[in-house]
């Protein structure tokens, strides 16, 4: 049954009938009734405030800061940050998400009226100051409209945020520049890592071989560059000698690859802390995604703007955390932000990468009377969300097909999404394969139809080539490594990387999965023990493919997680995410959280593994020199031998690291470089709550890059 | 048969008997860490500890370390459920009744508890005056020695 806006309405005129009753209760009880107290204290904004500070303190703070200003478990909830938001939102809506949401692990024994004291104290805390009646569930007015300052009443006067470019400089002062056209990107040069995960098929692979297993030991550092403070996962590219690097808060820095040198840098905006993963380059041009849904083109030699457009509308939610992918010369690029209950959807969408003109929109989520609008149990379309594109996709020039990933139907458990089971959800956590020149829907595969437990199938498709076979793999949060023909989507074979219990059969000849009978009829605060986690037997961290022996080596993570649904209204703007969320080491494992494994492309068998304490938090890259590289929580870079999984070399760097290694080449010498980071989501703050014994910096972004000494080569 | 060979045949047997119950005995461990736990209950959730187990034909015998936990332990249960899955408590164990401390039983199991011991699907789990659901758990695995 679900909870109609009528019987919404309904509630809460009895909320506020039962409110004016205390009024009138306070008028005539004794002064010491606690009933009156609490009366007088819903009275009152200031007031209600003051006791949310008690509130947010106790349920809070752990993960947010005692300040609002955030920490390694959670966002910080002040400042520009915020007002960027929440500003043009109501305190209703926020009250709605913070009750669905927080804390993770459950609300306790929260009631109404601490949720509605914490979002007072929030909004204290952001300097509003034009209300006094007390907050109540339906109060509707634009939180930003009653700020008088924002950020000044509170905090000292910050300077204006640079925007623009703020360094000004010619990587052809360094190196002769020579557009990359999609020739060159489709068999890039050895020397190059010339877009996220090198090669349209997202192999992760260098052709490169000075650095190999002979003399990997002998790997020195080279130059050392600090990046921009915030969350951060960035995957640098590499072309003609010149580092290309996302920082946080959208700004992109051009360094000279020999020496470390910084040429230009630029500001796109908002000049927030937030994390873009990835950026990508196309002809003369980089092309960045912006976490408030934009796409930006730079000169890749002078970091000018060329062109600008708008992806989505970031007032409505959408962002973006991950950048595009150029495939002859569209820019197509995914959406994130999509779990509110609004009539705009997710989709994948392609921009002509010369003046950013948008070409065509893929929808993830299929509305009432189109192909697949029939799975999602007659929901109004109103509330059909989730099917973010959140992470990357691949391309095959010669099929034309765009493949990415797509996240889960939102809120995460089906009870809370008012759906059943057997309400699928077309086209979420599925690969989709998307015709680049028309923009639409040639084949998809549903890894985890209706899925219940946090655990999207949305990270990255590698494309293989396996005789005349044409492969696509994929490994989802369930760790579980799927293979599909990626002509028409035909399932071909799976592999458990790491353990699960989530299903009790998955069907070796269709790979239709079958949820465990207590997942399956999983009811509001009911608690679901799990494995993997939502920290994902993988997660972002991209794989690698290594042609020379054929094997898949990927980052994988071993936690589980008690997972409860929560009652989310089905109410425009209202939606989110809805579970509480506890959890701990994967049985078996011995307290490894992480696990780099090597799978057959042929066979899917493991065909070695290395498990270790620290979580892995790099994507793994192979080179052709037989080796293996990937970082960790514990501030470990570490280089395997790709066919036997024995760790050739590793040292220790200033942070936990975290991003995406690259290999390049300059004047025919290689580098190995790979990025230390901070922030991220259940990747992060996953092993935070489980292996509390690592320790590490809580600033410290940085590019680190390594070469073998003069002779050793 | 010549009392020279019978002889021989007794000795060999005696000699061998150490071995054939060596053999019949099956060892087990479980690592003991944190209940459930998030970032508001990570400091109130703590230690680990190490659980040795040995069975022969159907008694176990449970020997056990632990340390590092929030508050005092009050009582220590041999589980049954498949892992990462919770169950139903089906032994009692002795356990210190401090933060720290050892644990131990000698317990006879049933024929069906023999198998859910073999298929990973018994587990420890110590309870203390913090947390009367539980502190610390972990699930007995085979161990190969």
């Amino acid at each position: 049954m679900t909870d109609s806006p009528d019987t919404r309405r309904s509630f809460l005129k009895t909320w506020i009938a039962g409110a004016g009753a205390c009024l009138l209760l306070a008028a005539c009880a004794p002064q010491d009734s606690a009933s009156e107290q609490a009366a007088e204290v819903a009275l009152d904004f200031s007031a209600q405030a003051e006791a949310g500070a008690v509130a947010y303190a106790t349920n809070c703070a752990a993960c947010h800061g005692a300040e609002l200003e955030g920490t390694i478990l959670g966002p910080l909830l002040i400042g520009q940050s915020f007002v960027q938001r929440w500003g043009t939102q109501t305190p209703a809506l926020l009250l709605g998400n913070i009750q669905s949401n927080m804390p993770p692990g459950g609300a306790g024994n929260m009631t109404d009226e601490d949720y509605l004291n914490i979002v007072a104290h929030m909004l204290a805390m952001n300097g509003v100051d034009s209300v006094s009646s007390a907050l109540t569930r339906a109060s509707d007015f634009v939180i930003a409209e009653n700020i008088s300052r924002i950020v000044a009443l509170r905090r000292p006067p910050e300077p204006p945020a640079p925007q623009g470019l703020t360094v000004a400089g010619n990587t052809e002062d360094f190196v002769p520049f020579t557009p990359l056209t999609a020739e060159m990107l489709r068999d890039p040069d050895p020397a190059d890592w010339p877009m996220h995960r090198r090669n349209f098929f997202g192999h992760s692979y260098s052709p490169l071989d000075e650095i190999n297993t002979e003399n990997v030991a002998n790997l020195n550092l080279e130059w050392v560059w600090n990046m921009h403070e915030g969350d951060s996962e960035p995957a640098p590219l590499v072309y003609g000698g010149i580092v290309y690097l996302i920082n946080p808060g959208n700004v992109i820095q051009a360094l000279d690859g020999k020496t470390g040198e910084l040429i230009w840098e630029h500001w796109a905006g908002p000049a927030n802390r937030q994390d873009m993963r990835n950026i990508a380059m196309y002809n003369d041009k980089i092309i960045q995604a912006t976490t408030d849904a934009r796409l930006v083109a730079l000169d890749a030699r002078t970091g000018e703007q060329v062109w600008e457009t708008v992806i989505a509308d970031n007032s409505k939610g959408f962002a973006n955390s991950s950048g595009p992918i150029v495939a002859d010369g569209m820019v197509i690029s995914g959406l994130a932000g999509c779990a509110r209950y609004i009539p705009e959807d997710c989709f994948v969408s392609a921009y002509d990468a010369d003046n950013g003109e948008l070409l065509w929109q893929f929808e993830t989520i299929a509305e009432a009377g189109q192909p697949g609008g029939d799975t999602w149990g007659g929901l109004d379309d109103l509330f059909r969300a989730g099917g973010e594109t959140w992470i990357t996709g691949s391309y095959d020039p010669e099929l034309r097909l765009t493949y990415w990933g797509t996240a889960q139907q939102k809120p995460w458990v089906p009870v809370s999404r008012h759906m059943t089971i057997n309400d699928v959800g077309l086209f979420t956590n599925a690969t989709i394969a998307v015709n680049v020149d028309s923009g639409e829907l040639d084949w998809y595969f549903q890894h985890v139809p209706a899925e219940a437990l946090d655990l999207d199938e949305v990270f990255e498709r590698v494309l293989i080539d396996r005789g005349e076979e044409k492969f696509v793999y994929s490994i989802g949060k369930h760790g579980i490594l799927w293979k599909n023909d990626r002509v028409t989507g035909e399932f071909s074979g799976f592999t458990e990387t790491v353990f699960q219990n989530t299903f009790t059969h998955i069907d070796p000849e269709t790979g239709a999965v079958t949820y465990r009978e207590d997942i399956q009829n999983a009811q509001l605060d009911e608690w679901t023990s799990a494995c993997p986690s939502s920290a994902g037997g993988k997660d972002w961290h991209s794989m690698t493919y290594h042609p020379p022996s054929g094997l898949i080596v990927a980052p994988l993570s071993q936690t589980c997680l008690e997972n409860a649904a929560r009652e989310v209204a089905l109410v425009q703007g209202g939606g989110g995410l809805a579970a509480s969320r506890k959890f701990f080491e994967m049985p078996g494992t011995d307290g490894n959280l992480g696990k780099v494994g090597a799978y057959h492309a042929d066979t899917l068998e493991e065909v070695w593994a290395h498990e270790q304490r620290a979580s892995l938090h790099t994507g793994t890259i192979s080179t052709a020199g037989g080796l293996v590289f990937v970082g960790d929580l514990d501030r470990r870079f570490k280089a395997f031998d790709v066919n036997t999984g024995e760790i050739l070399w590793e040292t220790r760097l200033g942070t936990s690291v975290q991003g995406h290694p690259v290999s390049f080449a300059i004047d025919g010498k290689q580098y190995i470089a790979v990025t230390t980071a901070l922030g991220g989501t259940s990747p992060r703050t996953v092993p935070g709550v489980i292996a509390t014994e690592i320790t590490y910096p809580r600033w410290g972004n940085a590019i680190y890059v390594f070469s073998l000494p003069e002779g050793l080569n | 048969m010549p009392a020279r060979s019978l002889a021989w045949i007794l000795s060999a047997v005696l000699l061998a008997a150490p071995l054939l119950v060596s053999a019949q005995t099956e060892n087990f461990r479980a690592r003991l860490s944190p209940m459930p736990t998030t970032p508001q209950t990570v400091d109130s959730i703590t230690g680990e500890g190490e659980v040795l187990l040995s069975l022969e034909g159907n008694m176990l015998t449970v020997s056990g370390t632990f340390e590092g936990m929030s508050t005092v332990a009050t009582v220590a249960h041999l589980h049954n459920g498949p892992p990462a899955q919770p169950g139903p408590a089906v032994h009692q164990l002795v356990v210190t009744a401090a933060t720290g401390g050892e644990l131990s039983g000698e317990i006879e199991l049933t024929d069906e508890q023999v198998d859910a011991l073999r298929a990973n699907s018994l587990y420890v789990q110590i309870h203390s005056e913090g947390n009367p659901p539980g502190e610390l758990r972990g699930w007995i695995f085979p161990r190969s020695q």
